[in-house]
């Protein structure tokens, strides 16, 4: 956990899009040439969906426009030119707030779930929800959080008080024994918490009910639950399955974040805003590991930060090398759905050509929500997407596990992506001429 | 700096069609050195006009319609191996050519190529061949009721495969490491093993080399059996019954492998469809 680093060095120009989750874009509330101080709201929006947008940064706006981003396009973004200032706005602490207030606080701080959700809309889903579940199966990002455990912890507890949900649930990797260490070291409402393992039909459920904490901590496989898993997650954790086409929250559970969790305790406890992430950054650099990186940073600092890069760059991916993207520039900054980095060499990049199904069916062996890829794959290449409805397309998590399986190396996820996309457009459209009749 | 933009995933698996392919040719090599060394130079010829046959046309179509060659992925070579495994050893050379010409040419590629063929290229040939070289195509003697060494070295073989069944223990392998399919063998040796056994059949009878090819080359064929995960296992036991219905009846497991899996071959695409999974957490709670 001591390799995590925080990166102080101030970049020559930061970046800071407007919009940093899947949400709604914000307005910039500055103007070019404008003197910006540390935690000063720049954007602001209206609707359900918001995450404003503060300065993680001292400076001077020096234009604003379009520029590169970790998601492949380009975003309104106001940059900014870094200056050793550390002045900051008035950071107020709240003590003994209500509920509703702490909402309302984590609202303000623009925090927002590695799911893309803000975090205060993923915390009241309006159903009746029992378990808040804390997914601390990413290892590298939970190792870079371990230093300031017991903030994140209280981060947790505020996350329960302000959303009413009544228990805890940490999800950590089984195999993950540093992080294990850690959680069995720490104190939460002046107790040791609880460590338990998730074994055949034994689900988090069987350990609450046994004991009266608030918050239990649960290894559960050697799963890293990536965004697009969480009814896995739910599945296997909970032993609640979620049925086709509903959520977690349909099943009574909310799913959070470590980086939340640390996020919604800056906000509440110190008064701060969502300013910075662990970042974790793996594959051809010199000192892989986690870095803690103020949002707007460029990807290129952070490499830097870890001994820059190793041999020959052929390819920087966004978020894992299951279902990332690949980055045409490393200009592009960090936002606040950043969660890592893979840099691979020229000569790592794949090179495979595509050739025509052998139907091995190592995809559907492999698949974990039980599919049949190349046939949602061959009706998507088809435009028969009802088809691809009719193979429950809808319920693919994304995780690519029947590509990198495929030995005739087809684009399987990004047509079955595709065909969900399709499937969403017909039905959204079918509730239009719904509407309109 | 330029970067590669791709889709993700951004890492795959080693394991290519190339690779599926060519591992499954080495694993049948042993089974052709015994087969040389049993029958000799007309076994060894047979062999290399199988495999030159299937090479020829698949050239010879791809040149044609200026196609992709795709010989390298070893499908071809693989399947006129099959194909030439499949015959009596003392054939006339051009027969099992003929066969390979026959299997690659119209099975293979006529029905659209690697991957979307209905009937297993070699199946299909090894009936083709019997139908219009009815004489030629006995297995030299049907294997006798013999002792279990019969499945170290057939001494009484018919085809070519049969030289000895032992010889392709290193399926295993490519069974352990997923590029074989596990669930339609198994299912396959077991329905055989249980109603041969029903029916007082002798075991012996129907362990032969060609049985254990149809079990672990044939019935495995990627392209003409399910691809649902409940359909391979009903495959497996369809491909069982019609074996042994044939085999039963006319009292040879041989030729009853080989019609019962070209049946099994036919059904294939209805397992499948009536198999589809169900979604993971149910349609509607
Ligand atoms: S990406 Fe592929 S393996 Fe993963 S859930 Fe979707 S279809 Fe299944
Ligand atoms: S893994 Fe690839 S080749 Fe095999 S069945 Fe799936 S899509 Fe076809």
């Amino acid at each position: 956990m001591s390799d995590v680093i925080r990166l102080d060095k101030l970049p020559e120009k930061v970046i800071i899009p407007m919009r940093q989750h899947d949400g709604i874009a914000c307005a910039p509330l500055v103007k070019k040439g404008e003197e910006v101080l540390v935690g000063q709201k720049l954007g602001e929006c209206e609707g359900s969906d918001l995450a404003y947008v503060h300065s993680p940064f001292c400076g001077t706006v020096e234009s604003i426009g379009l520029m590169p981003n970790p998601s492949g396009k380009r975003i309104l973004s106001v940059v900014l030119t870094p200056s050793e200032c550390t002045q900051s706005v008035e950071f107020v602490p709240e003590k003994n707030a209500s509920p509703s207030r702490l909402i309302q606080i984590i609202k303000e701080a623009g925090i927002v779930e590695y799911y893309e959700k803000p975090t205060y809309l993923a915390l009241k889903p309006e159903k009746r929800i029992d378990t808040l579940v804390m997914n601390a199966t990413f290892p590298l990002i939970t190792h870079a959080y371990l230093g300031s455990l017991d903030k994140v912890l209280k981060g947790f507890s505020l996350m329960l008080e302000a959303s009413g949900i009544s228990r805890g649930v940490i999800v950590v990797r089984a195999d993950d024994k540093e992080s294990i260490k850690a959680f069995k070291g720490a104190v939460v409402d002046g107790k040791p918490l609880t460590i338990a393992p998730i074994i055949g039909k034994r689900h988090a459920d069987y350990y609450l009910e046994d004991i009266d904490d608030r918050i239990i901590v649960v290894a559960a496989g050697k799963v890293t639950y990536t965004p697009t898993m969480m009814n896995l997650l739910s599945a296997d954790v909970m032993g609640r399955k979620v049925s086709l086409g509903h959520e977690p929250s349909d099943v009574h559970i909310v799913v959070c974040g470590v980086k939340s969790a640390k996020a919604v305790y800056d906000a509440i406890s110190e008064g701060k805003p969502y300013l910075e992430n662990a970042v974790t950054v793996i594959g051809a650099v010199n000192k892989p590991g986690a870095v803690i990186v103020r949002f707007g940073t460029p990807i290129k600092d952070v490499i830097d930060a870890c001994g820059g890069y190793k041999g020959e760059p052929g390819k920087v991916i966004v978020n894992g090398s299951m279902g990332g993207v690949a980055i045409y520039t490393d200009e592009a900054p960090v936002v606040k759905n950043t969660t890592g980095i893979v840099v691979q060499t020229k000569a790592e990049v794949l090179q495979d050509e595509t050739t025509a199904c052998i139907h091995c069916a190592r995809c559907v062996d492999i698949c974990p929500m039980n599919l049949l890829p190349t046939r949602i794959a061959s009706y998507a290449d088809m435009g028969k997407y009802e088809e691809c409805e009719h193979l429950y397309a809808m319920n693919c998590i994304e995780c690519g596990a029947c590509a990198v399986v495929c030995p005739s190396k087809r684009h399987l996820v990004q047509l079955i992506k595709y065909s969900k996309l399709q499937i969403h457009n017909i039905c959204a459209a079918e509730a239009m001429e719904e509407a309109t009749k | 700096m330029a970067f590669t933009v791709s889709p993700p995933p951004h890492i795959k698996e080693g394991v290519s069609v190339k690779k599926l392919m060519w591992s499954r040719f080495i694993v049948l090599l042993p089974l052709c050195l015994a087969s040389i060394y049993l029958f000799g130079f007309p076994a060894l010829g047979n062999l290399v006009a199988g495999v030159l046959g299937a090479v020829f046309i698949e050239l010879a179509i791809q040149k044609t319609f200026k196609q992709k060659v795709t010989i390298g992925d070893g499908n071809a070579v693989y399947l006129g191996l099959l194909i030439a495994l499949m015959v009596p050893p003392a054939v006339p050379f051009w027969l099992p050519f003929i066969g390979a010409v026959f299997g690659i040419g119209v099975v293979k590629h006529a029905f659209g190529g690697l991957g979307s063929y209905m009937f297993h290229p070699a199946l299909a040939t090894w009936v083709f061949l019997k139908l219009s070289w009815a004489s030629l195509m006995v297995p030299t003697s049907v294997p006798q009721l013999g002792s279990l060494s019969d499945l170290i070295l057939e001494t009484g073989a018919g085809f070519i495969a049969d030289a000895s069944p032992i010889a392709m223990i290193g399926v295993l392998y490519l069974i352990a490491r997923r590029y074989i399919e596990w669930r339609i063998p198994l299912m396959y040796l077991l329905t055989t093993v249980v109603l041969v056994f029903l029916l007082g059949d002798p075991l012996s009878y129907v362990f032969t080399g060609s049985f254990l090819l149809g079990v672990f080359f044939l019935a495995t064929e990627t392209s003409t059996s399910p691809i649902t995960k409940n359909g391979r296992l009903v495959y497996g036991v369809a491909c069982g019954l019609l074996t042994v219905i044939y085999g039963y009846f006319t009292g040879n497991y041989i030729e009853g492998t080989f019609y019962g899996l070209l049946l099994a071959n036919a059904i294939a695409p209805m397992i499948e469809r009536s198999t589809v999974p169900k979604p993971f957490g149910g349609v509607e709670a």
